[in-house]
Formats: C-alpha cells, sequence, structure tokens
C-alpha cells in the first residue's frame, strides 16, 4: 500500500475522459493522456505518456495488465510526438504497445508485444505472445501468430467486438469505481 | 519430495477459517462471484475477474504472482455472455500466466507465462509447459503434456499425475509459511 500511495504521489497525469466511456479508477496514467468515447478501460491497465501525450480513439477495449506507452523520441523541432491510438482496437490481458501509431480495428492479443518502431496500420492482429521489436509499417489486415511468428494478410479485418462492449459498458460500473468524463488534473 | 520453505509478510496477507491465504495486493473484482473452496493460495498481483462471471476454485489452489483468471467470452446466437469459470482440486498456475479457459480440471499444472485462450477445456490430469500458448477452445486431453505456440501435445503423462499434483500442492501449502520475526 505505501508503494502504491509513493508512486501516485511522484507521477502526475492529466487526462480527459470522453462522456460514454467507461475507465476504471485503478488503473495507472502518467503525462497527459486523452481518451475517446465508448472505450473500455478494465483495471489494472496503464496508460504512460511517458515521451509525449497519447490520443485513445473511440471504442477500444484495454483489458487488464495491458500497458500503452509513448515511447517515441522527440522530433526534429525537439518537440515531442503524440501517440495516436485509432478506434475499435482491442488490447488483451497483459499486452505492451509502444507502438508508433495504432490504426483502426486492431486485435493485440494476450501478452503480445509491439516494439517502438512499429507502426500498426488497420485490421492487423497480433497473436498471443509474438513480439515485434523490428521497424516496420505493418500491412493492412495482417495476422501474425504462433512461436514462428507466421504472417498471413487476411481477407477481412477482425470482426469489431461491439457486442462484449456493450456488455462489459454495462457490467463493469456494477463493481468498479469510474473515473468521471471530464477533464482531470491528477497527482 | 519436500518443498522448501516459502515465506510470506504475514501483515500483507488475508487467513481466512476454511485456510485460504490471499494476498491484500490482489485485485479480486465481484467478490461476491468468486468461491475459494478452503486452502487456497493467491499470491501478490494476481487478478481474479469475478465482475464477469463465477468464478470458482477448488481446494488446494495456488494461483502465483500476476497470474489473471478471467472468465471467457462467448458469443452466442442470442446476445453475448462471459461464462462461468470452475477451477478444480489441486490446481498450480504460475507467474504471469492468463487463464481465459472455460473450466480447469483438477490435478492439472499451468507453468509460467502461459496464455490459456478464451473457451480451452483443460481436462483432469493435464500440463501445461512454461510459455504455452493455447489457441482459443483448444481441448487438453487428461494426462498430456501441451507445449509451444500454438500448444501441441508434446508428451503423455504417467497415471500417478494425480498423486504427484495432490502431493505438490499439499506440501506447497503446507511450506507457504509466514516469516520469523
Amino acid at each position: 500500500m505505501d508503494n502504491g500511495a509513493k508512486a501516485k504521489k511522484e507521477v502526475s497525469y492529466q487526462a480527459s475522459i470522453a462522456v460514454g466511456s467507461t475507465v476504471c479508477k485503478d488503473i495507472k496514467l502518467q503525462g497527459t493522456v486523452s481518451i475517446g468515447t465508448l472505450t473500455i478501460i478494465h483495471p489494472k491497465a496503464s496508460i504512460l505518456a511517458e515521451n509525449g501525450p497519447i490520443v485513445i480513439g473511440d471504442g477500444n477495449i484495454i483489458e487488464e495488465q495491458s500497458v500503452i506507452a509513448n515511447k517515441l523520441p522527440a522530433d526534429a523541432n525537439g518537440e515531442p510526438q503524440t501517440l495516436f491510438v485509432g478506434n475499435n482496437n482491442m488490447f488483451e490481458v497483459g499486452c505492451v504497445c509502444e507502438a508508433k501509431s495504432v490504426g483502426d480495428n486492431n486485435v493485440l492479443e494476450a501478452k503480445s508485444y509491439v516494439g517502438p518502431e512499429v507502426e500498426i496500420s488497420n485490421g492487423c492482429f497480433i497473436g498471443a505472445a509474438c513480439r515485434l521489436t523490428l521497424p516496420e509499417k505493418l500491412p493492412e489486415n495482417l495476422s501474425v501468430c504462433g512461436s514462428n511468428h507466421l504472417r498471413k494478410i487476411m481477407s477481412d479485418r477482425p470482426a469489431p467486438q461491439t457486442s462484449q462492449k456493450d456488455h462489459l459498458a454495462k457490467v463493469l460500473p456494477n463493481y468498479h469505481h469510474l473515473k468521471k468524463p471530464r477533464q482531470l488534473t491528477g497527482s | 519430495m519436500e518443498l522448501p520453505d516459502v515465506f510470506y509478510n504475514k501483515p500483507s496477507y488475508v487467513e481466512m477459517a476454511s485456510g485460504n491465504k490471499v494476498s491484500r495486493q490482489t485485485l479480486l473484482c465481484g467478490s461476491q462471484n468468486i468461491v475459494l473452496s478452503g486452502k487456497v493460495i493467491i499470491q501478490k498481483g494476481a487478478i481474479m475477474r469475478g465482475d464477469l462471471a463465477n468464478v470458482r476454485t477448488g481446494r488446494y489452489c495456488i494461483l502465483s504472482e500476476n497470474s489473471v483468471l478471467r472468465p471467457p467470452f462467448k458469443k452466442l446466437t442470442k446476445g453475448v455472455a462471459f461464462f462461468p469459470l470452475h477451477v478444480g482440486d489441486h490446481v498450480f498456475i504460475g507467474e504471469n500466466s492468463v487463464v481465459n479457459a472455460l473450466q480447469v480440471g483438477s490435478c492439472t499444472y499451468i507453468g509460467k507465462n502461459c496464455v490459456v485462450g478464451r473457451n480451452c477445456v483443460l481436462k483432469d490430469c493435464c500440463y501445461v509447459e512454461d510459455n504455452t500458448v493455447l489457441a482459443p477452445d483448444t481441448v487438453v486431453s487428461s494426462f498430456t503434456k501441451y507445449g509451444g505456440s500454438p500448444g501441441k501435445c508434446v508428451a503423455e503423462l504417467p497415471e500417478c499425475m494425480q498423486e504427484l499434483m495432490t502431493d505438490f500442492t499439499v506440501n506447497y501449502y503446507k511450506h507457504f509459511v509466514p516469516e520469523k520475526i
């Protein structure tokens, strides 16, 4: 408990949370974070805007223990770069996303890792425990899975999890304290 | 085989009358939906998602640090639901593992850093190696050992698996003792 209180004192954040999102209170925020509407963040997720702000779009699901971090270096003018996460992405339990940018409709399965030099386009599927570390831009609808990191372009993007989002938006407020949707400055 | 003593910090654990030892640094959401049958150890940082659906564990279950037990999500023809997760007796779940299974049978061992996919069924007396990724809807039959990513059957287990796991979990519980001050 002491450690948690100390960590909270050290790390300050500014979060703007849109109306209609479900953001549990028990998450770790750092830096400037903005969260879009219909986004669901489970407890114990971390959004760490270390090197610059993070903007998360609409309808994303971020599950417990997952980490979204901005590790981008400053641009040519020395300004911090913003990490944009698109809409309808799914970040499953324990995934770590340090990507340059994330498009729409992507799925990062449990325990996957995306390094800071990877750009995720749209409709990509990164399988459980896969690690992407080399600099590259993933083509659309790419699926990576297995220990050999087998790649394939899917004919269709992963199905949107609309029904799951509706269900979670109904259930989570019954069990968790939520962050209120407004401009927040915390410490 | 006798296991070495594992010491824990007494004030940071809650001991219940039924013998459960639960760390205070866990996240047990929806605790009214979680049933721990007794002599269960839940270590630091473990997460149990009772808010999504019922979670029931048998006796002598061990949840190691930062493991996640979450009921699986299933799409039905009519609507959606999270399904209740049943864990049998004498089950060991290793560090940093994610268990999304529908059912975990008795006397089962799940190693470290495993991902058990959605709606997997692990029958009694099976073994999942460290760093295994079980694809969604995998059925692991009794007395088999699964490993790799995606998880495949790599070996068969001896018939004494039940005794081995009973022995292991009971011993682990017996040797999970508070620090001497």
